[in-house]
């Protein structure tokens, strides 16, 4: 199975930077979530290895290949960039009949991936009367056509409905299941935590980010601990000794900053304080990525706003 | 890159095939090149007919190809629309991503939009010249008169380099709507007055240059297949800038 290779990868547009040394391998057999903020280089390093955009310089490469060596590269990479990227006054059969010609792919594939993604009763409509939700799907199964070991998918959850969102979750986990090098950009961060195994974050053009996800989450969660007792100014007299203030959480409990559960349960054990509930809380994935990229102030100080998605 | 992995190959061919037959606008402008001409040719013979013979000029061979004039509107349409399909929200992308190699990609686009206009050029040319004649009576010229199989063959390769020209000025602009703003006034119009004016030169405009193939006896500097020649060299000077622009450019 076919790796992402992106090394020392750099572009250029006039005076600003989008992509800048940018440099990480998407494997196989995981989804890779793809992070960052508008205008952090995601789409613009997914038309590079797309060769779409031409890069300033460094590589970008699939199992040691450029794409645009491939002589049918829709059986080697599926992506979804743009859903709009269709010419509307075709029929969604007659767009992907067009791809599936020119790389030498079966015609019942067209039909299949149709299935496949829900469109099937719209394969005979013109594409300018589909939805954002279904345009989506097109995108999608013109990325699956081809049947392919590598797929980078720039937003696929856009304009999809629940049913659709659940779809597209499960197709993620299927795929990289099945071996299959996954990467998926994304800005909704409660679906790329039910669905990246690792993650990569941007940030202006630069890596910020490239490890498992449960690391990045455990590196990025403050230690607290949340806390159910039935005495609570023993445990508050307790915890004051070592330096710790107990906090009113309201209905839930009580919360401790700065020490983890086995500390509080051992102390706790010691002086004979019961407690009903003892529990580590762990930050979100969205906590733990608002946390690194407002830490990356160095380029927030240079620029106030943050550019547009190009 | 090496010259030969870029050159066409079937399945590119017949996917862009597939494009042009799939898109409303440009297949019906490809269908208009030898509608519209035919249409035009027999409304010209029945109501002009043979007793006003003369009034479509001294030159009775170019008189039975006025129609291209309209033809070459559709002939234009062709190869704009055809190349705007792919800059129409950003079309070009997904093409790429599935021809990456973009000179293979614009050679076999500009292959099978040149064979299309060239077949219904052919088709438009013959089937008027044949059934625009037809209604002219005593005052008819065949095609085993002088110069009539020339014109006739050398007007449907001018609807096929017309479709080229704007196809190339298409992928240079990037905008249907810019190419055909410039060349229908263009050809409308400008040619036409510069064309009475300025002698020598003018001759060398693109429309002007080949429709000398349709003429009994051209006057000026160059024949009837010299100036088509010019024709074919604007052509291929568009398509050139055309397939520059579009290696150079970001996608």
């Amino acid at each position: 199975m076919k790796s992402i290779e992106i090394h020392e990868l750099t572009k250029q547009y006039g005076s600003t930077r989008a992509v800048d040394g940018l440099s990480f391998t998407v494997r196989p057999g995981r989804v890779t979530g793809f992070l960052g903020p508008n205008g952090a280089g995601k789409s613009t390093t997914m038309r590079l290895v797309l060769g779409l955009d031409r890069v300033t310089s460094g590589t970008a490469t699939i199992g040691g290949r450029r794409y645009t060596s491939f002589t049918h590269p829709l059986r080697e990479v599926g992506a979804l960039l743009d859903p709009q990227a269709a010419h509307g006054s075709r029929t969604a059969r007659d767009h992907l009949l067009a791809l599936a010609v020119g790389n030498r792919l079966p015609r019942d594939r067209v039909d299949r991936v149709l299935e496949e993604t829900g469109i099937a009763s719209a394969a005979r409509k013109r594409i300018k009367t589909f939805s954002l939700g279904m345009r989506q799907r097109l995108g999608i199964a013109a990325a699956l056509l081809g049947d392919p070991a590598v797929l980078m998918l720039d937003e696929p959850a856009n304009g999809l409905d629940p049913e659709g969102i659940i779809w597209i979750r499960e197709l993620m986990r299927r795929l990289a299941s099945e071996g299959r090098t996954v990467l998926v950009s994304s800005h909704l961060m409660a679906e790329t935590a039910a669905t990246a195994d690792h993650l990569v974050i941007l940030g202006r053009g630069r890596l910020l980010a490239d490890l498992p996800m449960n690391d990045f989450i455990d590196a990025h969660s403050r230690a607290r601990v949340r806390i159910r007792t039935t005495e609570p100014e023993r445990l508050r007299t307790l915890l004051g000794r070592e330096g710790r203030l107990l906090l009113d959480a309201g209905d839930t409990g009580w919360t401790v900053d700065g020490i983890r559960a086995e500390e509080v349960g051992a102390l706790a054990a010691r002086e004979g304080i019961p407690l009903l509930g003892l529990a580590d809380e762990r930050a979100s994935l969205e906590q733990a990525y608002l946390d690194l990229t407002a830490a990356d102030t160095p380029f927030a100080s240079t620029a106030p706003s943050v550019r547009q998605e190009a | 890159m090496s010259a030969t992995t870029a050159l066409p190959v079937r399945p590119v061919l017949h996917a862009e095939w597939i494009k042009i037959r799939s898109v409303r606008a440009s297949f019906g402008s490809l269908l208009s090149i030898p509608l519209v001409t035919v249409a035009i040719s027999l409304l010209v013979g029945a109501t002009v007919g043979q007793d006003e013979a003369d009034s479509l000029g001294p030159d009775r061979l170019s008189g039975a190809f006025y129609a291209l004039n309209f033809g070459q509107i559709a002939a234009i349409a062709f190869g704009t629309t055809t190349l705007a399909a792919e800059f129409h929200n950003g079309a070009l992308r997904t093409s790429l991503t599935a021809v990456p190699d973009r000179t293979r990609f614009f050679l076999s686009k500009i292959g099978v939009l040149g064979f299309a206009a060239l077949l219904l050029g052919q088709a438009a040319t013959f089937v008027s010249f044949l059934g625009g004649q037809a209604l002219m009576g005593s005052q008819a010229i065949g095609l085993g008169d002088e110069g009539a199989l020339r014109a006739t063959v050398g007007g449907g390769i001018y609807l096929a380099l017309m479709a080229l020209l704007a196809a190339g000025l298409t992928a240079l602009l990037r905008s249907g709507v810019a190419v055909l703003s410039l060349l229908i006034p263009f050809i409308l119009i400008v040619s036409f007055i510069i064309g009475d004016m300025a002698g020598g030169a003018a001759q060398y405009l693109p429309d002007r240059a080949g429709q000398l193939v349709l003429q009994q006896d051209p006057q000026g500097s160059l024949g009837p297949w010299a100036g088509l020649a010019v024709t074919a060299l604007w052509a291929v000077a568009a398509l050139a800038a055309g397939w520059a622009a579009l290696r150079r450019r970001d996608a």
